[in-house]
């Protein structure tokens, strides 16, 4: 698609959008839409870790968790205000990325994947262990609405069209610093590193910074969604720190195809979806996900962007005879 | 005068297995100088000390006044010192002019959020590299192929684009390491217009091969390494009668024969 094309198709996708609560005030599609919202920017920011550096990553649901904990800590108990407790919360998971990056990174990329998962689980556990500041496995229910305060704006965040556009409008942003980082020469160091490391290293790439630096950006967004998403939700436990939000992303990001943009925005909207849309026969349900989730690697190995690759690599290797260097042409005779 | 590289003791030991023995050696700015010797001669392991792949067990080394020993790979490449692989490396994904591209953006300077940015410092850095990068292709023969991946590129192809990405960001040295090895006759003759080419054009190489005769027409230096000790340093014909290298090629009785015969 050409540069004008894509803009266009994202502006009339955004139009779309956000005209959706305008449209409709049904809460059950508003839900998938904040759904979509949240999970996509957690898919997005383990693309951008696992998809660009080569990092598998199962500490995202950790930077999520921590997030929540700290915005919903901060306006509980500290009666700060949204906005600070957010970003203190975005702040401290990237602080925790950063100590679990720098820690298993000098080791090696698998090192990395053991780590940040039993960094997963023992976030789980202190949340449910340390009750005095966790309120333990019981959590807190019943979390206010929050405020969010802009000059001249007192937003009092309630319903679900409010979150919609709360959680809709920061994944738009977070999508967008992505897609800025991973089309710039930072991007192409990224995926420079996973392609190749020893190569990329022996050209001045330095693997550790760059690693460190997708990881940070991917917990400051997945804290902020965590911060958000949890009053949405109304209740904080143990259970924000589920595998099921690593599971959804993983997925997304599979078959979206590591390392492609769009094709993991593509398949975290079909993964907000496709539960809902199954949700016709309770009995199959779970059954069909599973027959979706095959035929997807079947049909699509390497998700929606290795196909995109794959196509691509043909288009070069099919008309071979075009692309050879042609022979220089005898000079016609005068 | 002092020498471009400076390489003093360097040694590698696996266990109780001396790789490389106290070798030392200088290369002159705008030289091309071949490293030889059997399998298992330390050739390799040298190379992957030098270039920081491998950490050293003893030895010094400097580029240009610059201390190298015992820095991580991607600070000795920034320092001037790049390398290729043996087995050929090669971004498939990325098209080949970003391949080339990756190999350049870390030596300009530029910090991660003027990056991010895109101001008019980094478009002219992004610029001048791809121009840079579309004359390498152009030298190697692939420019026809700038915007393929380079996953369809055939073996000795990739050697060729290997050899213009380790050029791309003008280091001071370059260490190929066999870039000819297991490449067909007419691709060999290729690489070796193009290693005469960049050498004229400024580039000091160190060429790490197998292929002895590639080496005695290429180079008008060359070190032997045997058993990871130096054995020979010098001019090709001083080298092909060295009864030490034969020895060390040929076996002894193999050196007395070529030497009577």
């Amino acid at each position: 698609m050409s540069r004008r094309g894509l803009l266009l198709a994202v502006i009339a996708g955004l139009v779309a959008l956000f005209a959706v609560p305008l449209l409709t005030d049904n809460d059950y599609v508003l839900a998938l839409g904040i759904s979509f919202a949240a999970m996509s920017v957690l898919a997005g920011g383990l693309n951008l870790v696992w998809g660009y550096t080569g990092l598998l990553s199962f500490a995202q649901v950790g930077f999520f968790g921590i997030g929540a904990y700290a915005a919903v800590l901060l306006v509980v108990d500290l009666g700060w205000s949204l906005w600070a407790a957010v970003a203190a919360g975005a702040a401290l998971s990237v602080a925790v990325a950063l100590l679990v990056g720098y820690s298993s990174l000098r080791l090696s990329r698998h090192a990395f994947a053991i780590v940040s998962l039993s960094f997963a689980l023992l976030c789980a556990i202190v949340a449910r262990d340390w009750p005095d500041l966790t309120r333990g496995s019981m959590g807190i229910p019943g979390l206010p609405p929050p405020t969010l305060t802009l000059p001249g704006l007192r937003w009092r965040i309630v319903d679900p069209a409010d979150f919609y556009y709360l959680l809709m409008g920061f994944a738009v942003i977070a999508h967008g610093l992505i897609y800025v980082v991973v089309t710039s020469r930072l991007g192409r160091a990224m995926r420079a590193i996973k392609l190749n490391e020893p190569l990329a290293q022996s050209q001045g790439v330095n693997p550790l910074s760059y690693r460190l630096l997708a990881l940070s950006l991917s917990a400051a967004l997945s804290g902020v969604v965590g911060g958000l998403f949890v009053f949405y939700l109304t209740i904080i436990d143990p259970s924000i720190f589920d595998f099921y939000y690593t599971e959804t992303m993983l997925i997304s990001v599979v078959i979206g195809g590591p390392g492609s943009f769009w094709g993991v925005l593509a398949s975290s909207a079909v993964m907000a979806a496709l539960p809902d849309l199954l949700r016709f026969t309770t009995d199959l349900r779970m059954v069909l996900y599973g027959v979706a989730l095959i035929a997807a690697m079947l049909v699509f190995p390497g998700g929606i962007g290795g196909w995109l690759y794959r196509r691509r690599l043909a288009r070069w290797r099919r008309p071979q005879s075009q692309l050879q260097p042609q022979p220089p042409q005898p000079k016609a005779a005068p | 005068m002092t020498a471009l590289l400076q390489v003093r003791n360097l040694t590698k030991r696996y266990f109780g297995l001396t790789a490389v023995d106290d070798v030392s050696f200088d290369v002159e700015a705008g030289a091309i100088v071949g490293l030889i010797g059997p399998n298992g001669s330390g050739k390799s392991t040298s190379i992957d000390c030098l270039s920081g792949f491998q950490p050293a067990d003893g030895g010094r080394w400097s580029l240009a006044g610059v201390d190298l020993t015992a820095l991580a790979p991607h600070r000795i490449a920034r320092a001037g010192l790049t390398r290729s692989f043996q087995t050929v490396r090669a971004y498939d994904e990325l098209t080949l002019l970003e391949n080339l591209q990756v190999a350049a953006q870390e030596n300009d300077e530029i910090g991660w959020l003027p990056s991010l940015l895109h101001g008019a410092k980094v478009r002219a850095a992004e610029a001048a590299a791809e121009a840079r990068a579309r004359d390498l292709l152009a030298t190697v023969g692939l420019a026809d192929y700038a915007d393929a991946p380079a996953a369809i590129l055939s073996y000795g192809q990739r050697k060729l684009l290997a050899i213009a990405a380790s050029i791309m960001s003008r280091p001071r040295l370059v260490v190929l390491d066999e870039p000819v090895a297991g490449v067909n006759p007419t691709m060999v003759r290729r690489i070796e217009a193009v290693i005469r080419k960049l050498n004229e054009e400024g580039a000091t190489l160190v060429i790490v091969e197998h292929n002895v005769d590639f080496i005695m027409s290429l180079c008008r230096r060359v070190i032997v390494l045997d058993q990871g000790a130096k054995i020979a340093d010098g001019p090709p014909s001083l080298i092909r009668s060295d009864p030490r290298v034969l020895a060390a090629y040929l076996g002894k009785a193999g050196a007395e024969e070529a030497a009577h015969g």
